[in-house]
């Protein structure tokens, strides 16, 4: 791990678990609805200041919390056309099964790549640490991912193109 | 399952299972091959052991034009119907009962069809070279898809074959230009130096087809030029086998474009699964063995469903 992802991943996660001390909390504007805060905006003395960690202008991870909601969004880094389609495909191909991922959401925010909402009925169900641990993860793997594909990418057009011309040998 | 196969092995495997049936059965399938060639088996409707092979081919009439007519007759001459079935270019026609004694190499020679068609042009820019003529041969244009040609033209010292391609998707276009990169890269190597010089441009057409008016230029389409030298078409045997390899390098690189998208696909599902482990680490285990627990009249134990028993509530049960 190259030694600017270390503070990068530590930051990202000392703030998100300060971040997820989230309470239920009925919305004051229409009765008997209980809708995240950071998401229906509406009452704005329950919404904290968001917040952005980032290790470079391609890498950065914005950090919305409210009084009973978090709201996390990562940009993953895209140097070129191919992993910028990679990124795309991967986290599209996530977000399509965001049911299993119970705290990812369907659509990012503008400007980023993929959106996690983690609600206080999230943390109340699971662990706390280990729904930081799981973003930490993602970020982690979703480069290492990426740059694999890549180079397999590259690996097998190096392999086709060899075999197709030796043949003319 | 690198490299393709010149000749169509559906077809040659449905032809060798009527030549070599005991009795004849009334058939009708329709094969397709590459660069939307239809391929239509049919027992004629009178006479059960006569056999029809119609091909229906976009592009015949332009091979045409570069002496396929002449490739059929030397190839298929015997088994050539003089006007072909409608909608259908080229009708072969075979006799169950009067067939060669090596059927497998007449299944294979007739599915090697496409491929006699399409190298006509090859062979007429390959025998321009042969003339030793001064100046460049005739451009002769194959568009063997819709959109998509192949163009061949014979110079004194070398043969330039250039293949238009377009590619319908981003994801496609960029997979394309990161392989044809390393089409043109690859040739560095020290084992593979003999090999045509490939050249690569998207948008931008070469040279020599610059001069035609209906090119497109957009992102969309790839130009890959190869230079054939006269190693690689001095002698026959090495002729056949540069316009079998050669003819199908569209299909080639789109077929490995295909392979590197499902691959990258079953990679994501794999990925998908090991996130989806993580996330379930964070859900606490719910199902444990006291759940399971039994009194001993056979209920289940419900530790939360029991009542609190406080000394007030047994006092005043006295």
């Amino acid at each position: 791990m190259s030694n600017t992802l270390r503070p990068y991943l530590n930051a990202v996660r000392s703030t998100l678990t300060a971040a997820m001390c989230l309470e239920n909390f009925a919305s004051q504007i229409v009765e008997k609805h209980n809708v995240p805060e950071v998401e229906a905006g509406n009452t704005k003395e329950v919404l904290l200041n968001p917040l952005i960690v980032s290790r470079n202008e391609n890498e950065q991870v914005l950090i919305e919390s409210s009084i009973n909601s978090v709201r996390v969004s990562i940009r993953i880094k895209q140097a070129d056309d191919i992993e910028r389609i990679l990124a795309h495909k991967f986290t599209r191909f996530l977000m399509m099964r965001a049911e299993n991922f119970v705290i990812l959401r369907r659509v990012p925010i503008k400007g980023y790549d993929i959106s996690f909402l983690v609600t206080n009925f999230h943390t109340e169900q699971m662990f706390k640490h280990k729904l930081v641990d799981f973003i930490i993860e993602f970020m982690e793997e979703v480069d290492k991912e990426i740059s694999e594909m890549k180079l397999s990418i590259n690996a097998r057009a190096r392999i086709v193109a060899e075999s197709y011309l030796s043949q003319f040998v | 399952m690198i490299l393709l196969e010149p000749n169509s092995y559906v077809l040659e495997e449905t032809l060798l299972a009527r030549f070599t049936s005991e009795k004849p059965e009334i058939v009708d399938i329709t094969l397709v091959d590459f660069d939307n060639v239809v391929y239509h088996v049919q027992t004629s409707a009178e006479q059960r052991n006569l056999l029809n092979l119609s091909v229906e081919m976009k592009y015949f009439n332009e091979v045409v034009e570069y002496g396929a007519q002449d490739i059929l007759k030397r190839e298929y001459g015997d088994y050539l119907v003089p006007t072909a079935n409608p909608q259908y270019q080229i009708t072969l026609q075979f006799n169950l009962e009067q067939l060669p004694a090596d059927k497998a190499a007449l299944a294979k020679h007739v599915s090697m069809l496409k491929r006699n068609m399409l190298a006509s042009s090859f062979i007429r820019a390959f025998e321009y070279w042969e003339s030793q003529q001064e100046g460049a041969g005739p451009l002769m244009t194959t568009h063997y898809r819709d959109n998509e040609a192949i163009y061949v033209q014979a110079q004194q010292d070398r043969v330039t074959v250039i293949f238009s391609t377009l590619f319908k998707e981003e994801v496609d276009r960029v997979l394309g230009k990161v392989f044809l990169q390393e089409f043109v890269d690859a040739r560095r190597q020290v084992s593979i130096q003999n090999a045509p010089q490939v050249l690569y441009s998207s948008r931008e057409p070469p040279l020599e087809i610059r001069h035609l008016s209906n090119l497109r230029q957009d992102e969309s389409v790839g130009y890959v030029s190869f230079v054939l030298f006269p190693r690689h078409f001095a002698d026959m045997e090495s002729r056949e086998k540069t316009i079998s390899q050669i003819q199908l390098f569209r299909d080639y690189l789109h077929y490995h474009i295909k392979c590197a998208k499902a691959y990258m696909h079953s990679r994501m599902r794999l990925r998908v699964q090991e996130f989806l482990k993580v996330i379930n680490r964070a859900k606490p285990d719910r199902v444990t063995a006291a759940s399971d627990k039994r009194t001993a009249t056979g209920r289940y134990m419900r530790p939360h469903l029991r009542q609190p028993t406080s000394p007030q509530h047994v006092e005043s049960d006295w």
